[in-house]
């Protein structure tokens, strides 16, 4: 029985093993993302033309991407796509290689206004694939003020009424912001500061929400939400009534970026991939999908026309208004973890 | 005799292996975590400190625990008065019927929970099924705006949870000796005597041993508080989350759930010590 | 009297299934929702289920979470079982704390087990996948089966053990003659039990997953995070409705051999 029973358990592991490694075609690249960053007709397409068998794998947050990236030493994958801040980290602790350039003959196609920025000074180890812009989404016809910063979302107009991110440093930031800090500052008292300033918000907060929350505005569970761009994308593509604001105050900028790990088994594949993608009609069809920022200036222009105000940046923007919100040290972290722990303790009273 | 006492000892042998290298080890390395200093970015550096501890004593942290404990005990006891009952007419029904019943009590518990919890959702809309129902019977006139809120959280606990309930109270009724309760009631107690000095005292192992499967658990499913509370409902489950995945924080997250384990292990030590019964009974 | 009260409790476990039942229902409902968007109603429509069945990578999902789960709910079942019988047979003063150890994996937050499965693994330099996603997966399924075994062997009458091991017995004959098939049961509902568990799993397996790995939780969760479609609910309403096809199997096949397999 119990030979049955060890026979029967090989042989499953086995098959699961076999079902984890998938075929082991000749070339492939082991690609390692949230999950959606892609249209399948993009890999379907780099596959039938290159050859090259993308094995698609998902993460659900930046941290644990890490995490699995230090655990594998920087194997294992071979191209990853994640947001700034992570990949700092991941550079500064060895997991990240140097890009070849000479293999990326698309490169010039980036838009600069994503380059040399705070991860990646130099852009040696990362090209940027979309950008994103915390923006405050109201719908007029619920709420009774004219929103144009966050300032207007302490207003008692919108009690009960918003949605906000579940990321203490854009939402404690927001408290920053209003006060005219910096989103980066370290001073343990002025983040308190921003904490104070933070519980007088808490009457107007009815959801905190990463995913998804465009639904909640468009089915009228709230009049107004701080939210990413490819969820503001989705909700003006279903409700062109709504409001898109960029906060007077400041903007929040964010991008996401991919790179290769240092010990890829298939950096070849990696760095055709990501030439690739920075043909301008494949990154066209990459950001209509995925509803962030356009980062690939030659895909600018060949975008459609409903998309355009969403992907492409407006004509009048001020790159010099933004800000991006990078690694501080442990003390300033943890200030801003009790300033929002305080802060959901508050919004459920 | 003495080689079959052997041959018994290897049968325990696979057991207590894997539960100390998978079980005890890991448990022993997040203790061992939990008194070691966070790094300047991420990890830790082997340097004790007693810090993590400490910091769980202010106020908000404590805030914490205090609205996690709260939330517990009401879910739990909307789940007695729901589980209980049900368990109790579970167990009078025909065998067939008791087989039935089982089955249409598993079959949710195959679906993800997840998507059940997505269910709730589409209930709870502004403008939902629920709302269009109280609506249209002219009980309320606007919508309720029930989602995102605490009862909506609650509703998602005692949802996620009562199974446990109904099959711990189940199993402990179905063995009970039903002559005693007719016995009784022919000796002239009335049903509600009968019930309290008979029936309650039989089930009482199913029922705090439902108590326990649950209570635990409702301290740390931090995801419905995030699905249906919208997160504004803090869980301890919720605060090792957010120290873990989002400040990156591993020791104290470490020595948060050191201080949620040794709650839990209270319970379950004060739960025998009651009960006087050693196994957590009916977990089916 | 009587009628009156059994009626009423046939209405309150009625009331109580119904409500069990409803958001299943509304996923499946929703499933043939035209509209992405969970929250409004666009009409009828299949769209859902073409997409699901072009999703190479969620069948993939499927699979792995299959495989995952039959494998630790069979190790958990050999171990929960062996160690169950043992130590109802074997009186040590290790049993009490070896019974809380290995019963605590049920007893902690997910996330917790999830964090620490993680850095243990690492610790041990274990190459993260179907292999690290099995042992954390057994190490919460064996309280399942430990328990509901142990509990069905302290209940059962030791004389017909006994009757046996007089009659010349031995040790192994008593448990595969006499003991296993009168704690199959329990065996069964601790593996249903745990492969559900299991099947269900996200928070632990995010955590010791490894590359090419994804369970079909895991999927369902980093979607409902980047944005959830219909799709899900196809999926789900197709599980249902396997699940609903393999408990009417099961039942029809009970009937047929006159005894039905107790779940």
């Amino acid at each position: 029985m119990k030979k049955l029973f060890s026979a029967v358990l090989a042989g499953a592991v086995l098959a699961g093993s076999l079902a984890g490694c998938g075929q082991s075609a000749d070339r492939e690249l082991n690609l390692f993302t949230w999950v959606g960053m892609f249209p399948d007709e993009v890999l379907a397409d780099f596959t039938a033309e290159t050859g090259i068998k993308v094995n698609y794998s998902n993460f659900d947050t930046d941290e644990s991407m890490l995490q699995k990236l230090s655990q594998a030493e920087g194997g294992d994958y071979d191209l990853i796509i994640a947001d700034d801040y992570i990949i700092q980290t991941a550079i500064e602790q060895g997991l990240v290689a140097k890009l070849d350039k000479s293999k990326l003959e698309n490169i010039g196609n980036v838009n600069p206004v994503y380059q040399g920025q705070f991860y990646d000074p130099t852009d040696e180890y990362t090209v940027p694939y979309g950008a994103g812009v915390q923006t405050i989404v109201y719908n007029p016809a619920m709420v009774d003020k004219e929103i144009t910063g966050y300032a207007d979302l302490w207003d008692s107009a919108l009690a009960d009424n918003l949605a906000v991110v579940g990321n203490y440093r854009v939402i404690n930031g927001m408290a920053l912001k209003v006060m005219g800090e910096s989103y980066n500052t370290e001073d343990p008292a002025v983040i308190a500061e921003a904490g104070e300033k933070l519980l007088e918000l808490a009457p107007n907060i009815r959801l905190i929400k990463d995913s998804n929350t465009q639904d909640d505005l468009i089915s009228g569970e709230v009049g107004a939400a701080v939210m990413y761009t490819s969820q503001v994308t989705l909700a003006m593509m279903a409700d062109p009534s709504l409001k898109v604001v960029f906060p007077s105050e400041g903007i929040g900028l964010g991008i996401m970026a991919q790179f290769i790990p240092v010990n890829a088994p298939h950096s070849d594949e990696a760095h055709e991939f990501i030439d690739y993608i920075l043909r301008p009609e494949v990154a066209k069809e990459c950001f209509q999908y995925i509803g962030y920022y356009c980062t690939n200036q030659a895909a600018d222009a060949l975008i459609d026309e409903e998309f355009r105000s969403f992907l492409t940046l407006p004509e009048d923007f001020d790159a010099a208004s933004t800000e991006m919100i990078q690694p501080i040290s442990a003390e300033a972290e943890e200030a801003h973890v009790q300033a929002w722990t305080e802060f959901k303790n508050a919004c459920g009273q | 005799m003495k080689n079959t006492r052997r041959g018994l000892w290897l049968t325990l042998l696979p057991m207590y292996l894997f539960t100390l290298v998978f079980v005890a080890g890991p448990l022993v390395y997040m203790v061992v975590l939990s008194f070691l200093q966070r790094d300047e970015s991420w990890g830790v550096t082997a340097n004790f400190t007693l810090q993590n501890y400490t910091q769980i004593f202010q106020p908000v942290y404590l805030q914490t625990f205090a609205d996690s404990l709260g939330l517990a005990l009401l879910s739990t006891a909307l789940i007695v008065l729901v589980g209980y009952p049900f368990g109790y007419f579970m167990a009078r029904l025909s065998a067939r019927g008791k087989k039935r019943m089982m089955l249409a009590l598993m079959i949710p518990f195959w679906t993800s929970s997840l998507i059940r919890l997505y269910g709730w959702i589409i209930i709870f809309r502004a403008n939902g099924p629920l709302d269009q129902l109280l609506m249209g019977l002219h009980i309320t006139s606007e919508p309720l705006r029930l989602l995102y809120t605490y009862p909506a959280v609650v509703v998602g606990m005692v949802y996620a949870l009562v199974q446990f309930m109904i099959f711990a109270v189940y199993s402990s009724a179905e063995k009970m000796d039903w002559s005693l309760v007719e016995a009784a009631r022919d000796l002239g107690a009335s049903p509600f005597t009968a019930f309290c000095t008979v029936t309650l005292k039989m089930t009482l192992p199913g029922l705090l041993s439902g108590v326990i499967l649950t209570f635990i658990p409702s301290m740390g499913l931090f995801f419905i508080a995030d699905i249906l509370g919208g997160n504004t409902v803090v869980l301890v489950g919720s605060l090792i989350e957010d120290q873990l995945v989002k400040a990156h924080n591993t020791p104290f997250a470490a020595a948060l759930s050191v201080v949620l384990m040794l709650m839990t292990t209270a319970m379950i030590a004060f739960y025998r010590k009651v009960s006087d019964v050693k196994e957590l009974e009916g977990l089916l | 009297m009587k009628k009156g009260r059994f009626r009423f409790s046939y209405l309150y476990m009625g009331l109580v299934l119904a409500i069990m039942y409803l958001p299943i229902l509304l996923t499946v409902i929703y499933s043939f929702n035209e509209s992405r968007i969970s929250s409004v109603w666009g009409g009828f429509s299949l769209t859902w289920y073409r997409q699901l069945f072009r999703d190479e990578e969620m069948f993939h999902a499927l699979w792995n979470s299959i495989v995952l789960a039959v494998c630790s709910c069979l190790l958990a079942a050999v171990l929960g079982t062996l160690g169950a019988f043992g130590m109802t047979r074997v009186k040590s003063r290790l049993n009490g704390p070896m019974e809380y150890l290995s019963t605590l994996p049920i007893m902690i937050p997910e996330i917790i087990l999830g964090m620490v499965f993680l850095a243990f693994f690492g610790l041990l330099g274990l190459p993260f996948g179907m292999l690290t996603l099995i042992l954390a997966h057994t190490a919460f399924c064996v309280p399942y089966i430990f328990m509901l075994v142990k509990a069905r062997l302290v209940g059962m009458d030791p004389s017909l053990a006994e009757a046996a091991r007089d009659l010349g017995a031995g040790e192994v004959r008593v448990f595969f003659d006499i003991t296993l098939p009168l704690i199959a049961p329990a065996i069964a509902s601790g593996m249903l039990l745990s492969f559900a568990m299991s099947f269900d799993d996200v928070i632990i397996s995010i955590f010791v997953t490894g590359v090419n790995v994804n369970t079909l939780p895991i999927r369902v969760y980093t979607q409902l995070k980047t944005g959830v479609t219909p799709e899900i609910n196809a999926l789900c309403t197709l599980m249902l409705a396997g699940t609903v096809l393999l408990v009417a199997l099961s039942v029809w096949i009970g009937r047929e051999k006159k005894h039905a397999p107790k779940l």
